[in-house]
């Protein structure tokens, strides 16, 4: 059972890096536009379009 | 004659190309048919910087290329300073409206385009609000040449002005965002530790452990009451402070009686803890919050459609008859000023040229040419399309007819009976109700069996959390949003999914809503029209415009254009001189009497060759839509700027008994307030702008977006690929999403009236308690997911 006393100071440090980096994400402007990435083409290079 | 389909479309812009006509643009290696000069410059240009990806990412054919435009204005320093923002070190930043975007691909250009330039960096492009907003360094690439890159990759770059680039939207959406992520992980966590101790009804656990777990619990949801939970805290000191009650006071009381009770309970060693139930009724009110925000947010993108319409500078007439380009907000009253053809009008003035002809659409609603003769007062926001023309400034700024409109909109928006939010309103006396039973059922405890008192009130009170009434609205409202924006519905403001299935009466706009202009098509020869069209084609003109989307065979090259203002068109196609016009211009004196007033004449060496009268014609979903309202028991009217016989023909074939004609907006306006005081509830759809103030004046407006921007600026809904069945889709989908969140507040209460009484009487411990409170959240969300299937 002692075990717990170091997972749960651990799970906390490791939230507490989580809520961080996403703090950090979030001031870069990660967050800003959650519309236009979505739309944004996956991939680089598409398909060749076929030829008519 | 089908030979139309053989013919290949252009490949940048999607139109037919005129037959005669053979450039090639070679792009990707492969020589592709172009429709004229400009499409190919834009094609090559594209081609050359390597980016002809654009051609294989685009969802559709772009806009037609129209020539370009002066940018040289950019340069002027108090033009600058408006539009660009300084991040220091010579950085600047820029918001750029992007006229001509309309996909993802062109996001993959834009940003091509903007990376290669070099000097450049974050770059953030939507392309819902049709918006660029990057930063650029001054000292290796000027705002000029990065506006003539996006020109020349095809766009109309229009910089909007630095108010544009404000913080405080960009920063409330921040700050909101991680108050909601710290409320979801610290639930998370809290949830853990709250689960170890229920699990001690299980097995025994020695209170050393459980100690334990109380507090960890207490240092987590510290964050979530005093940094997530802020928001609700300070709504609630706001509405105290002016003695009402909001949502935001039962909350803060509930957060702050369950938090304090807990901490006590830890304190005291003994009986239960509710840091877990604290921290999800934050986060799941906090989520609401956070939707809520985001069709805000959407809602103000459409507002400033105004800036869009005034041009960003004039060319102002010399004494010496030299142009030159100032900003538009340099004009003073009585200076000359030219404008081009396809330009818009900058200020409000008088017109010095003999004649000229202007589509005032976009003030007057209808889509019709008006020709202006000299000394006649012509408006800002007008296009021109015959000029150049000269004119006399009388109004400028503030003062102009635009501006006075846009005023006029704004006026009518804050007279609008705001909304009140019924499922917060419920919550908020259904959970005063819920503290005055608990502070009874604490005193009768105390009185009966002091030592279950904390336990039983504290369970009294977790049940009866306001979570699942609190999720009812959001829930729903999100859900439908997401379902009608699937069908190209855009829901600006979620207040009219409500007002919806409440209207008695919806007003109709005639032009541009219920009808579109067409050719009449009985008697018109095919060739005659082909000759026609391909004429008509070289203007911008509303009635060459249906000229062109009525003919079938291939157009044809045109030579020797010329556009007589207020007149017609001369040129010559297939070698033959022709005239398309008014019967006075396109015929001899001889052939033009007798031939009535048919709009559009095709004359050749003053013979008529054809005459080709222009109709508006029903929309195809118009009658439907009609029928279907009234069998609704709504009352539909008509409300047009048109002359009377042409709205009463529409009313007849539509049915409709109730209409006026040659209405002004604020007539329009009269018409609906009368309405609302004998009870009604008005729809109003519409397109043109002079409908802007009747439709924030009504209590649900819808905009078809087809139509004039500016009216996007205050509707309700748009149905943004202009199909009015789309209109009874939504109004399915409100009485829908009406039905499920009566559904949820009627499931949430009955929740509550059950479990209060179970758990006020000491039956229910705290714990079940809140798996009860989590239970009934999910069934609110489980049950908003119905909508639209």
């Amino acid at each position: 059972m002692n075990i717990i006393l170091v997972m749960i100071p651990l799970s906390l440090l490791l939230l507490s890096g989580a809520v961080a980096l996403f703090f950090w994400a979030v001031n870069k402007g990660q967050f800003d536009d959650m519309d236009s990435p979505s739309l944004m083409p996956l991939e680089d290079n598409p398909p060749l379009e076929k030829d008519d | 004659m089908n030979a139309s389909l053989a013919v290949k479309p252009c490949y940048h812009c999607g139109e037919a190309i005129p037959q005669g006509v053979t450039l090639q643009a070679w792009v990707a290696g492969k020589a592709r048919p172009v429709c004229s000069e400009h499409c190919l410059k834009t094609a090559q240009w594209i081609d050359s910087t390597g980016l002809s990806d654009f051609y294989r990412l685009r969802a559709g054919a772009s806009q037609r290329q129209l020539g370009e435009e002066s940018l040289a204005a950019w340069q002027n320093p108090a033009l600058l300073q408006q539009v660009l923002r300084s991040k220091g070190k010579g950085l600047w930043e820029v918001c750029v409206l992007m006229d001509g975007m309309h996909c993802a691909g062109c996001v993959w250009l834009i940003e091509r385009v903007l990376l290669k330039l070099g000097g450049i960096s974050q770059i953030q492009i939507n392309p819902v609000t049709r918006r660029a907003i990057f930063t650029f360094d001054s000292e290796r690439v000027s705002l000029v040449t990065i506006l003539q890159a996006l020109q020349q990759a095809g766009y109309r770059p229009r910089p909007l002005t630095a108010d544009s680039l404000s913080n405080a939207r960009s920063d409330e959406s921040r700050t909101l965002l991680k108050r909601l992520l710290v409320a979801g992980f610290a639930m998370m966590q809290v949830m853990t530790y709250a689960f170890v101790l229920y699990m001690e009804n299980l097995s025994e656990l020695p209170e050393g452990t459980k100690e334990l777990f109380r507090w960890l619990g207490f240092l987590v949801s510290i964050p979530v009451v005093f940094y997530s939970a802020a928001p609700f805290f300070h709504g609630a000191k706001q509405a105290l402070k002016v003695r009402m009650l909001n949502m935001d006071v039962p909350i803060a009381i509930a957060i702050t009686a369950v938090f304090s009770t807990s901490v006590y309970q830890a304190l005291m060693h003994q009986g239960e803890v509710y840091f877990e139930s604290v921290t999800m009724l934050v986060f799941f009110l906090l989520i609401g919050r956070y939707v809520e925000m985001r069709a805000r947010h959407h809602a103000v993108d459409n507002a400033d459609a105004l800036v869009r319409l005034t041009p960003s500078f004039a060319q102002r007439l010399l004494a010496d008859g030299r142009l030159e380009q100032i900003p538009i907000t340099e004009l003073q009253v009585g200076d000359q000023v030219r404008v081009m053809e396809g330009a818009h009008v900058p200020a409000d003035g008088v017109l010095l040229s003999p004649r000229t002809l202007l589509d005032e659409a976009l003030l007057s609603g209808e889509a019709s040419a008006r020709q202006r003769l000299q000394g006649d007062a012509i408006v800002a926001g007008s296009l021109v399309l015959e000029g150049p023309l000269d004119m006399r400034v009388t109004q400028v700024g503030k003062d102009t007819f635009l501006a006075t409109l846009a005023h006029l909109s704004t006026q009518a928006q804050t007279q609008r009976p705001r909304l009140s939010r019924r499922s917060e309103r419920i919550t908020a006396n259904f959970v005063l109700r819920v503290l005055v039973v608990s502070s009874v059922t604490l005193a009768a405890w105390l009185w009966y069996d002091s030592s279950r008192a904390l336990e039983a009130t504290i369970a009294l009170l977790v049940v009866a959390c306001p979570c699942a009434l609190g999720l009812a609205a959001p829930a729903a409202i999100t859900r439908a949003l997401g379902v009608l924006a699937k069908r190209n519905v855009l829901v600006v403001k979620p207040d009219a999914l409500e007002t919806l299935t409440q209207i008695t009466t919806a007003a109709f706009d005639k032009t541009g809503t219920l009808t579109e202009p067409v050719l009449h098509g009985e008697q018109v020869d095919a060739q005659a029209l082909q000759l026609a069209a391909s004429l008509a084609r070289e203007s911008q003109h509303p009635l060459s415009r249906a000229l062109v989307a009525a003919n079938i065979l291939p157009l044809l090259a045109v030579t020797q254009v010329q556009s007589f203002p207020g007149l017609g068109l001369e040129g010559v196609v297939l070698g033959r001189k022709l005239r398309l016009g008014q019967a006075r211009f396109a015929l001899a004196a001889s052939a033009a009497s007798g031939l009535g007033d048919a709009p559009l004449v095709l004359g050749e060496d003053g013979c008529l060759l054809a005459s080709f009268n222009l109709d508006e014609k029903l929309r195809t979903d118009a009658i439907l839509m009609v029928t279907q309202l009234k069998n609704d028991n709504l009352g539909c009217a008509i409300l047009s700027g048109d002359s009377e016989p042409r709205v009463q023909k529409i009313a007849q074939q539509l049915g409709i008994t109730r209409y006026l004609a040659r209405q002004l907006p604020e007539q329009k306006l009269h018409f609906i307030q009368a309405l609302h005081q004998n009870g009604e509830r008005v729809l109003m759809v519409g397109d043109g702008s002079n409908d802007a103030p009747v439709l924030a004046g009504a209590d649900v407006s819808v905009a078809l977006t087809g139509g004039a921007e500016l009216a996007q600026a205050n509707a309700d809904v748009l149905l943004c690929d202009g199909k009015l069945s789309n209109l009874l889709y939504t109004r399915q989908i409100a009485t829908q999403t009406q039905k499920i969140l009566r559904q949820n507040e009627r499931w949430a209460i009955t929740y509550n009236t059950l479990a209060m009484p179970a758990a006020a009487l000491g039956f229910i411990p705290p714990w079940l308690a809140a798996i009860f409170m989590s239970l009934s959240s999910l069934v609110v969300v489980l049950n908003a997911l119905r909508i639209g299937r």
